[in-house]
């Protein structure tokens, strides 16, 4: 059966992200990008198939894991490698970096590095639409290790409380840092989620973006009409380590076979047509993006106390 | 011809002026807070909003101080304008995640990407063993982070000058120290007297002899102060309302020092890394030479708070031990020769009279 037009357009979108998070590998020795970063290679899929789900005026908030979001919400590239390397072009004048990416015109209203702090956020806007009857919508896309803050809490009762329109995306990689989800969880995701009465799923196909894109985009809907908040689980992997772009199934913390198994299901692997018919013009518009950024000046001293207030 | 009777408002009442004129301004505006839609509407200060404005718009919160700090970030990135309310400031401390590492951070950040306009109000409690918990004031541990504005009204007239400034221009993120002990006051109300800027500091009381720069509540205890030195030591002091402890203008600072070279700095709050630490460091990067005399301060004592009244009338500077820092100041001397009142706790005083000031 031919790949439908959707699949296509995901595909790319998915691969993009990899193929700007493998170009961030190769750059990073470099120097030329001074800041921590976190890739999302392995979990493109969550990104790309809540992203297409949402209509024009939603809103997402997300984490330091920012760049499958911008590059999902349909972020410029220059503006993201800029912002990387710490230059006056990227999308925020190099303030924010790799963990606090943010692209407002698609919908990303912010990435917060410390944990579960954005979950709050995106509680808010949606109640500013519920205030409004905006229509909108606003997900939040947050790590398993989220769910073990306070604040998750305070803002998943308030959601339900008031019938928020919002979408929990918990992206369950079952790895914080180097802690693996059984050593920090004396709860099920999926209890907690329903004691709040918030309708659950759970996607375990977490690479297959056809499916992700699927259920948020009938999830969304959903909501839209009034139902009030629902909970999404999607199972995915980390291929890197968690800070950094090395690989680290050596050292002990978890096992590479469940990681392997993944791969060989991972369509951005297994897809090799699809693959070869996009590559060529993924990776010129990537170099396009980082020689566009490098010509860009690092901020001057008027920027450092320019937006204090 | 006689003089116009001078209007008389209470802190309290101010207050609510204040909120009912955000609402009715702005359909964009809310007020969430514990108890802000119920019958004592944080001390009087939101009574009735919720019948007026709707429930939507006035709104009880569950106990959940970081998160509803987390929902205002929401709400004012989706252009909604939330004024949040706290019976306490110390409970402030659960949602300083919130203040700090986002509110103060959001338009920096993201390179003004966003703007988190919102004002958080809190109330500093004291006396009545308010105890180690209901009596901080935490004014300078949020002054100290760039990003906010912190403003801490000594008055119902600096209340209804700023807050609907704060409210409708100010694109910034606010934190209010409000004192549960001024609420019940009535104060003198000029309504033609708003300075074009309302963050700056205020001359409050012209002199020549010292400089009384003060907060919330010490700017009455000042103000007291500067009466009884006129009329038992012919000492005339210059009170300096400071109101905005997050941007100071060391020329105002400045200019009174210039006149009387002595500077008495009354805080409501611990004077170490506080309030009196940052005006001296404003002062002494000026100009040092401004000074005739060592600086003094007055504030809580370096400790919690205790509960027993006998401990607490000892923790707080109180009329008695301003006249007397203030005469030590200006006579050069510890044994000044000024009588000192008698009075020896503010919050019996204020329980009596109740303005106006
Ligand atoms: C409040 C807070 N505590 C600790 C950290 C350090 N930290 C950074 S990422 C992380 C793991 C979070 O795991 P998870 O939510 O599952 O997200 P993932 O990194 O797996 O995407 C931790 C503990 C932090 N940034 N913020
Ligand atoms: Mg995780």
């Amino acid at each position: 059966m031919p790949h439908t037009a959707a699949y296509r357009e995901m595909f790319r979108t998915s691969l993009l992200i990899r193929r700007v998070e493998e170009k961030i590998i190769d750059l990073y020795p470099s120097d030329k990008i001074q800041s921590p970063v976190h890739l999302s290679i392995g979990q493109e899929a969550v990104s790309v198939g809540l992203c297409r789900a949402l209509a024009p005026g939603d809103l997402v908030f997300g984490t330091y894991r920012s760049h499958a979001l911008y590059v999902a919400c349909g972020g410029d590239l220059t503006q993201m490698f800029a912002e990387l390397m710490g230059r006056i072009g990227g999308i925020s004048k190099g303030k924010a970096g790799s963990m606090h990416l943010a692209y407002p015109a698609g919908g990303l209203m912010g990435s917060s590095a410390v944990v579960a702090s954005h979950i709050p956020h995106a509680v808010g806007s949606a109640l500013a639409a519920k205030l409004h009857r905006s229509g909108q919508v606003v997900a939040c896309v947050f790590g398993d290790g989220s769910l073990e803050e306070g604040v998750a809490h305070e803002s998943f009762n308030y959601a339900a409380l008031k019938q928020l329109p919002v979408l929990f995306v918990c992206e369950n990689n079952a790895l914080a840092v180097h802690s693996r989800i059984d050593s920090r969880q004396a709860f099920s995701i999926e209890a907690m989620a329903r004691m709040y009465g918030f309708p659950y799923q759970r996607i375990d196909a977490g690479y297959d973006f056809e499916e992700v894109h699927r259920t948020s985009a009938a999830t969304i809907d959903a909501i839209r009409t009034g139902v009030g908040p629902q909970f999404l689980e999607v199972a995915t992997v980390r291929a890197k380590e968690h800070v950094g772009t090395g690989d680290d199934f050596g050292v002990g913390y978890r096992d590479r076979a469940s990681y392997d198994a993944w791969c060989a299901k991972d369509p951005l692997l297994q897809d090799r047509a699809t693959y070869d018919a996009l590559i060529a013009d993924i990776d010129a518009e990537i170099t396009a993006a980082v020689a566009a950024a490098e010509a860009s000046p690092a901020p001057g001293l008027e920027e450092l106390l320019t937006d204090v207030l | 011809m006689t003089q116009p009777r001078p209007e008389i408002v209470s802190y309290a009442n101010a207050l609510l002026e204040a909120m009912d004129g955000a609402l009715s301004q702005s359909p964009n505006t809310v007020i969430l807070g514990q108890g802000a839609d119920d019958h004592k509407g944080i001390f009087g200060s939101t009574t009735g909003l919720a019948t007026k404005y709707g429930a939507d718009r006035v709104s009880d919160m569950p106990l959940m101080e970081d998160g509803m700090t987390g929902i205002a970030v929401g709400l004012a990135l989706n252009g909604v304008y939330p004024i949040l309310t706290h019976i306490r400031s110390d409970f402030v401390l659960l949602s300083a995640n919130q203040i700090i590492n986002l509110i103060a951070k959001y338009k920096y950040m993201f390179g003004g990407l966003f703007e988190v306009p919102m004002l958080i109000r809190t109330v500093v409690g004291r006396s009545w063993g308010q105890g180690a918990q209901h009596s901080q004031s935490l004014q300078s541990l949020f002054a100290h982070i760039p990003g906010l504005t912190v403003v801490a009204p000594s008055s119902a007239e600096t209340i209804l000058d700023t807050y609907p400034y704060l409210i409708a221009k100010h694109r910034a993120p606010v934190i209010s120290f409000e004192h549960r002990m001024l609420y019940n006051l009535d104060f003198e109300v000029d309504r033609s007297a708003a300075p074009a800027n309302p963050l700056t500091p205020r001359v409050v009381r012209q002199g020549r002899d010292l400089t009384i720069v003060a907060t919330s509540i010490m700017v009455l205890e000042a103000r007291r102060a500067a009466r009884w030195l006129a009329d038992n030591a012919d000492i005339q002091a210059e009170v300096i309302d400071l109101h905005c402890l997050s941007a100071i203008d060391p020329a105002v600072l400045m200019t009174s020092l210039g006149k009387t070279g002595r500077l008495l700095v009354c805080d409501t709050s611990w004077p170490g890394f506080g309030t009196a630490a940052e005006v001296c460091r404003l002062v002494v990067e000026q100009d040092p030479g401004v000074l005739k005399q060592p600086v003094r301060s007055l504030g809580m004592a370096p400790a919690p708070c205790p509960t027993a009244k006998a401990l607490e009338d000892l923790y707080y500077p109180n009329l008695a031990t301003v006249v007397d820092a203030a005469a030590a100041l200006v006579r050069g001397r510890v044994d000044h020769g000024v009588p000192l009142p008698a009075e020896k706790t503010m919050s019996d005083i204020y329980k009596k009279f109740r303005g106006p000031f």
